[in-house]
């Protein structure tokens, strides 16, 4: 009865006021920041004194703003493919596998999560400086995949746990390799643990901030490093308008994606 | 594996005794960490006993001074009310969004999505403005009259808070919603025909059975606050700064690496225990019922 | 076949001799400094000229870091050439052996401020605190002196202040109680915490430039110590800002070579456009920050002159980076203890 929507009573009521005050506390910020992109003074004031695209234009006009994106973009989709796939392996291996030390493996992988980035970025800049790595994109992958490995371990293998081996077992019985087995059934029953993967390990590089400025050079320069720099200097709404452009983006995205599968369906 | 394609008996897969199963797919993962993590950072945190002379003075240091252990203290606590309010708030979020119509729930679900979208700077930079004593809300609220001097909504505990429930969330919502909908709703049916109430279904049958999925999120929000330092440092006062922070003033300002090293040495050793802890309690490899 | 491989090896040693010289002409550098406006204005009044006049070409990069800074160096890989710096810094990074002495047969040392050269830094520009606070707040009332800014009864309202452990904050304190300006150094670190606790819960901490004119603009703060750019850029802008010059600390950003640095001589030739009066008049008048070269304000026009902290020379305190290189450490234990009451 819990899980029944039509069958909850009076905790409908509860818990769907929550998630809407919850989901007005999450919109809340994205909204200014749109308003905000838009508003003619320099100044983050609420209401703005007057209208203008002044500061869409600017975005525009400089080049710099999507070389970044650009770079941002491509360092986080190669992230978080190599984190997922990373990631899948270690938690089939931690999940499934018989070996000794498997606890001890399994709080070594979330590490990098607890360490403070800034640490890791001066360890990683001295080595990477050896390798000659540096400013190279693979340098600033492989930097971004260290801090993106967790997030997908903790997902996948979650919902891998949660996973009925049986389902993939009775697939072998029908017939199919082991392999077979977990790329067509075992897969998509942990999608939704591959999709959050995914989203994490992207969020992850995305937004990094830290790790970013070592990792940099005047070539390759992620969006949150130009943000950075901006923000010490001048405060200006042209950071507000790249993040509501951002964000228009991702919701046209994902409506898409919505009407697609609304499409396919039946 | 034998795959007996006879009519007249099933084929069962041997199990298959290898003394190290598994561990081929955890190589290539486990590589990267030992080479581009484990290494380097091992070497930084040797500087912890070598500067500025060897011996364990960056740590008499640390734990001598009460600074260091006020911070230290602060930054746990900080975590894990992040993490009680955001696990208070997204759990009912989460429950919703597993059982809601496609509409309802498939909305929410964007919201929270998007709301990890924005620039990790912006978003910040955007609760300020709307908790300064003029900003939105303080004006709301005096407009409408509920109150009549501003609150003090930044610069402080509530500050930081709201501004790190705010980028935790999803992190928490995520989660426990995968974990919701693994649940076959037909199990309450089963509760229900035992003869439980609906208190009891919940204490009994449907808290044990997110607990796992519970703990994953809350050790996800948990364990990044801990190491958040832009938020804290925005929106909230000095007298909260978190580790995080002073490690990067050790790091990137006052250019000293070996107390730096012990200060991170001491947050990755506590963590760890507390790791420790949580599966000792939860366990992991355990899986539902 | 060996006259063929010998064909061979000439033509490739040519290649890499025509090659070589080829490169030898395409000489490039790195110019890092902290991002934002700031870097653009440099690489138009700096960079664009000096590769005009040279050749050299002048990559930028940021923002400037000094973890990044020491590991480079301690690495022997350096990757910048010229970086942009604050003054305590540069003086400890001397001190530490982070950075390469100058070379002032290139440089010209007898036309720049003597306050903001040293032989192993050179200003990039220099800067003044100030006390600024909003009118709309305060309404007629009008703070003069630091003392005006602990002073609550008269000027009530949040009082900002910059965050870190660096120079400006202490010797605020202490001037507002009342210390001389030539006594100022040692700074009596106790004498200065116990005024700060004085108005402690009334302070709002800025950790940047932005953080500090968001505080004023909106209000949050009523008054407070502000870079003397900030304000000038918040005046631009429109916004009605008072600001008090008495007693006005001087600071500045200089410019250091990395110890190891792969393109000394180019950085040296940098160095001396940026310090040049021409390079210091057309980054003033882009900025609002000061020139360090003395024979700038011949080509600058009055109005923007009369913005420069030049103009508020009397009563004009130089805050010394060489106590505070030396006692950084210290004092910096001191700062957070005392934050994190």
């Amino acid at each position: 009865m819990l899980l029944d929507y039509d069958r909850l009573g009076a905790l409908r009521w509860l818990l769907g006021g929550i998630s809407l005050a919850v989901a007005l506390f999450l919109l809340l910020p994205i909204l200014l920041i749109v308003a905000l992109s838009f508003g003619s003074s320099q100044w983050l004031q609420f209401p703005p004194p007057g209208w203008t695209l002044r500061w869409y234009r600017e975005l525009f006009a400089d080049p710099g703003w999507l070389d970044a994106v650009l770079a941002s973009l491509k360092v986080a989709s190669i992230v978080t493919v190599l984190s997922v796939l990373l990631g899948l392996l270690a938690a089939f291996g931690l999940v499934r596998g018989r070996f000794r030390g498997r606890e001890v493996l399994r709080a070594l992988f979330l590490t990098p999560m607890v360490l403070p980035v800034v640490v890791l970025a001066v360890a990683l800049y001295a080595l990477f400086l050896r390798l000659h790595l540096n400013g190279t994109l693979a340098g600033f992958v492989i930097a971004h995949l260290v801090i993106a490995l967790p997030f997908a371990l903790l997902s996948i293998g979650n919902a891998l746990e949660r996973f009925d081996k049986a389902i993939e077992d009775a697939a072998v019985l029908c017939g199919a390799s082991p392999w077979e087995a977990r790329l067509r059934v075992t897969l998509p029953g942990i999608r939704l643990g591959l999709f959050a993967a995914a989203i994490f390990s992207f969020l992850a590089s995305w937004d990094e901030v830290v790790l970013a400025i070592f990792m940099a050079s005047p070539d390759l320069q992620t969006l949150p490093v130009r943000v950075w720099g901006a923000l010490r200097q001048d405060l200006s709404p042209v950071i507000a308008a790249a993040s509501a452009l951002l964000v228009a983006f991702t919701a046209v995205l994902m409506l898409l994606a919505a009407l697609f599968r609304r499409s396919k369906e039946p | 594996m034998v795959m007996a394609r006879s009519d007249s008996t099933i084929p069962i897969p041997p199990r298959i005794r290898r003394p190290m199963a598994g561990f081929g797919l955890v190589l290539p993962g486990l590589g990267l960490l030992l080479l581009f993590f484990v290494l380097p950072v091992l070497a930084l945190l040797l500087r912890s006993v070598l500067e500025p002379q060897p011996g364990l003075g960056n740590y008499a240091e640390f734990f001598g001074s009460t600074t260091y252990l006020k911070v230290f203290l602060n930054t746990f606590t900080v975590a894990g009310l992040v993490t009680a309010v955001t696990l208070a708030l997204g759990f009912p979020v989460a429950w919703f969004l597993a059982i809601a119509p496609r509409r309802w729930s498939a909305l929410l679900f964007g919201i929270v999505v998007l709301s990890m979208w924005t620039n990790l700077l912006a978003r910040t930079y955007a609760w300020m403005v709307l908790l300064q004593r003029t900003g939105l809300i303080n004006r709301t609220l005096i407009n409408l009259g509920i109150i009549s001097e501003p609150l003090a909504l930044t610069n402080n505990l509530v500050g930081v808070t709201i501004g790190m429930t705010y980028i935790m969330l999803p992190f928490m919502i995520l989660p426990l919603h995968a974990a919701i909908r693994t649940i076959d709703p037909a199990i309450f049916q089963a509760a229900s025909l035992c003869g439980a109430s609906r208190g009891q279904s919940l204490r009994r049958v449907f808290l044990p059975l997110v607990a796992p999925g519970i703990a994953a999120g809350a050790l996800m929000v948990f364990v990044m606050s801990l190491g958040y330092f832009v938020t804290p440092s925005l929106l909230g006062g000095t007298a909260n700064m978190m580790l995080a922070e002073l490690i990067a003033q050790l790091v990137q300002s006052l250019l000293n690496w070996g107390l730096a090293g012990a200060a991170a040495l001491v947050l990755l050793v506590v963590t760890l225990a507390l790791y420790a802890v949580q599966i000792r309690w939860f366990g992991f490899g355990r899986t539902a019922g | 076949m060996k006259t063929l491989k010998m064909i061979l090896a000439a033509g490739a040693a040519s290649l890499c001799i025509g090659l070589g010289a080829a490169g030898a002409q395409a000489q490039s550098m790195v110019f890092t400094s902290w991002g934002g406006t700031t870097q653009d204005a440099q690489k138009a009044a700096w960079a664009e000229p000096f590769t005009a006049a040279t050749g050299i070409k002048v990559q930028q990069d940021g923002p400037t870091d000094y973890g990044k800074f020491k590991a480079m160096v301690e690495s022997g890989n350096v990757a910048w050439d010229v970086v942009d710096v604050e003054y305590d810094f540069a003086v400890k990074a001397a001190q530490d052996g982070l950075v390469e002495p100058l070379d002032f047969s290139v440089v010209k040392r007898d036309e720049i401020d003597p306050r903001f050269v040293t032989d192993h830094a050179v200003g990039s520009f220099y800067y003044s605190f100030v006390l600024g606070y909003n009118p709309d707040v305060l309404g007629d009332k009008a703070p003069k002196s630091w003392a005006d800014l602990f002073d609550t009864t008269a000027f009530p309202g949040k009082r900002t202040f910059y965050k870190w452990s660096a120079p400006g904050v202490l010797e605020i304190a202490l001037l507002a109680d009342g210390v001389a300006p030539d006594k100022l150094y040692p700074l009596d670190l106790d004498r200065a915490f116990r005024k700060l606790d004085s108005i402690k819960g009334d302070i709002v901490w800025w950790g940047g430039g932005a953080q500090s004119q968001q505080l004023l603009a909106s209000g949050e703060a009523a008054l407070g110590m502000f870079w003397n750019g900030r304000l000038h850029a918040l005046e631009q802008s429109g916004t009605k800002v008072g600001v008090s010059w008495d007693q006005n600390l001087t600071a500045a950003d200089m410019l250091v070579v990395p110890k190891g640095a792969p393109n000394k001589d180019a950085a040296m030739k940098f160095l001396a456009q940026a310090t040049s009066a021409k390079g210091q008049a057309d980054l003033a008048a882009e900025t609002a920050y000061a020139p360090v070269n003395v024979k700038s304000k011949d080509l600058m026009d009055a109005a923007t002159v009369a913005t420069l902290p030049d103009q508020h020379a009397a009563g004009q305190i130089n805050l010394d980076m060489a106590y505070w290189a030396a006692n950084r450490d210290a004092i910096a234990k001191r700062w957070y203890a005392w934050q994190t009451q």
